[in-house]
């Protein structure tokens, strides 16, 4: 693709994402622009931390779960205002992302992704028992939206959307630089060859930890704008389900890519509102049977997910015009 | 000028003694092959000079410091590089990205440092960036890489990814070299571009210590070696004195023919 057909594709999509709660007017619809949104910001913390470094984390939802239920309890009992409970959300999150990085300093692979399953479940368990602070199961409601600003209300599908798309802009700008500089360079390195990185100087430690900190960072801004959208959460944000929810949105996107977790947030968001209705007329649970099957299909037959495929696909055109 | 220097190194995995009290001098600006037997740990103490191990006991000195207790990083650092007997290049990077990323400087810029650098630096996207871009083809064109350049590293052939560690390396402008079999699995026309490239590193100024079984390869361009056996230094000298020590002949060539 040359450089201005590239800045048209651009500018279209902005112009899509921009004008596209004002074509569909269906509020449901809305509502799932939203859900996928948020989904683009935590699929794409997950695919840094593990697409991109390679540190294997099935205890993401961890940090969804802590920026959601801090930024919740923030403004429910000291009543910081929300917008500042978005990024100490992430803060706080950060912190989190930091200690669990700690582990990852002597575990890799399989070993890793049980002890960070583990941290998920343990901060579950507490939202489930302290139940004077949590409500436990029954989960924190009445939690109040984003104020508004210049005659603004963010209470509605439609200006939540933008709420929303402003933030997931923000996150993806952020990976893009992180990723396309000297310090995504160093991240693949120690996904790539952790003693062949040590060999050139990467101190990988701390390039795990920092890197644990900046993705739990945007997992934990993505809970608390789920968290003010919604305005009810549940312990069910801690569950491994929704772990899973990133890593197959990220894989069947594209691992390692930045529009990879992009394109399977909206898609799988889409997928699974639509599955909802098969399910309610055949009575089996068939999204988490669909969902494997994807994930299967994709790591057997499709590795680089949509966007590998995607790219192989133009490639061989481009070749074949050549060719021609 | 001594440049490194080990001193009564000893290493043990558990009760088997990998190396036992090996000490030797390496002089700024010289070649020296280390060779001996498989097994006579000759990659064990190239790894404790690298800082993936630590000695047991013993020391080693670089520039008149004791770096045995620092890390493999802190060490490259300090200006001593390494490649692997197996490749360990970033297979999913491009040539050209496995050399940049060398490039960095570790001593300045830790993690959060390229994290300030990924937002606020004159050019921010790595690849974009000419001068570092320049140099890096550089280094890829002195091993001949250069028309690899955009190739995926996994795409390479062994050859090549041979040459591609020794130039990711070269990229950290390491100080000392240490090559584990750079020429172990090359055909003979490759042995003898290899050994051309050895060469040129070595008239840069950069000393090197080489572990090769290929016998023409150490031959050529060692102007020392040392001769271990089941963890033991047993000779020490010129090519030839080491060739004709019947120390050295019963170990390490036994009594089959010479390789």
């Amino acid at each position: 693709m040359t450089g201005g057909s590239k800045k048209l594709l651009w500018a279209f999509g902005a112009a899509l994402a921009l004008a596209l709660p004002w074509l569909i007017s269906d509020r449901y619809i809305q509502h799932l622009l939203v859900t996928s949104l948020i989904f683009v910001i935590f699929a794409s913390s997950w695919n840094l931390l593990t697409g991109y470094a390679g540190q294997f984390n099935l205890g993401h939802a961890a940090f969804f779960g802590i920026g959601a239920y801090a930024s919740a309890l923030l403004a429910l009992k000291l009543g910081v205002p929300p917008w500042i409970g978005l990024f100490l959300g992430g803060l706080l999150a950060a912190a989190a992302g930091f200690l669990l990085g700690i582990p990852s300093l002597r575990l890799s692979g399989p070993y890793l992704a049980i002890t960070t399953i583990g941290f998920a479940e343990i901060l579950r368990l507490v939202a489930m028992n302290w139940v004077q602070l949590t409500r436990g199961s029954l989960g924190l409601y009445g939690i109040p939206p984003l104020p508004g600003f210049w005659g603004l209300e963010f209470t509605s599908e439609l200006t939540f959307y933008y709420v929303a798309l402003a933030g997931a802009a923000l996150a993806l700008f952020c990976f893009r630089r992180l990723t396309r500089s000297e310090f995504g360079l160093s991240l693949q390195a120690l996904r790539e060859d952790e003693p062949g990185a040590e060999s050139i100087g990467v101190d990988t430690n701390r390039f795990k930890l920092t890197v644990f900190t900046i993705s739990a960072f945007f997992g934990g801004f993505s809970g608390a704008l789920l968290a003010h959208y919604q305005r009810l959460i549940s312990p069910d944000l801690l569950s491994l389900h929704e772990t899973f929810q990133a890593l197959t949105m990220t894989i069947i996107g594209g691992l390692g890519t930045l529009t990879g977790p992009v394109v399977g947030a909206v898609l799988l968001t889409f997928l699974s509102e639509g599955l909802r209705f098969v399910e309610d007329a055949v009575k089996i649970d068939v999204r988490l049977i669909i969902y494997g099957a994807l994930l299967i299909v994709t790591i057997l037959f499709m590795r680089g997910g949509i966007v590998g495929l995607w790219e192989r696909l133009s490639a061989g055109r481009g070749r074949d015009q050549e060719e021609g | 000028m001594r440049l490194l220097q080990t001193q009564k190194v000893t290493k043990y995995f558990g009760g088997l003694c990998a190396l036992k009290e090996v000490s030797f001098n390496l002089e700024q600006g010289e070649v020296m092959g280390l060779i001996g037997p498989n097994g006579a740990g000759k990659t064990t103490l190239i790894n404790i000079i690298s800082g993936a191990f630590h000695p047991s006991q013993g020391k080693v000195v670089y520039h008149g410091r004791d770096i045995s207790r620092l890390k493999a990083h802190q060490i490259n650092v300090l200006g001593i590089a390494r490649t692997f007997q197996v490749v360990r290049i970033f297979k999913r990077l491009t040539v050209l990205e496995n050399v940049l990323t060398a490039m960095v400087d570790r001593s300045k810029e830790g993690p959060w440092k390229l994290v300030w650098g990924s937002f606020f630096k004159r050019v921010c996207a790595f690849k974009q960036d000419p001068e570092a871009c320049a140099t890096a083809e550089g280094l890829l064109a002195s091993v001949g890489l250069l028309r690899y350049r955009d190739e995926q590293a996994e795409n390479l052939p062994y050859a090549m990814a041979k040459r591609l560690e020794i130039a990711r390396a070269l990229a950290t402008r390491p100080k000392l070299l240490l090559l584990d079999e750079p020429s172990s699995g090359l055909n003979p026309a490759e042995q003898n571009e290899q050994i051309k490239i050895i060469r040129q590193i070595n008239e840069q100024g950069v000393t090197i210590l080489i572990i090769e079984h290929v016998m023409k390869v150490i031959m050529d361009i060692s102007h020392r070696l040392i001769v271990l056996h089941y963890g033991e230094k047993i000779a020490e000298g010129t090519p030839k004195e080491v060739y004709s020590d019947p120390l050295v002949v019963e170990a390490y060539l036994g009594g089959e023919a010479h390789a």
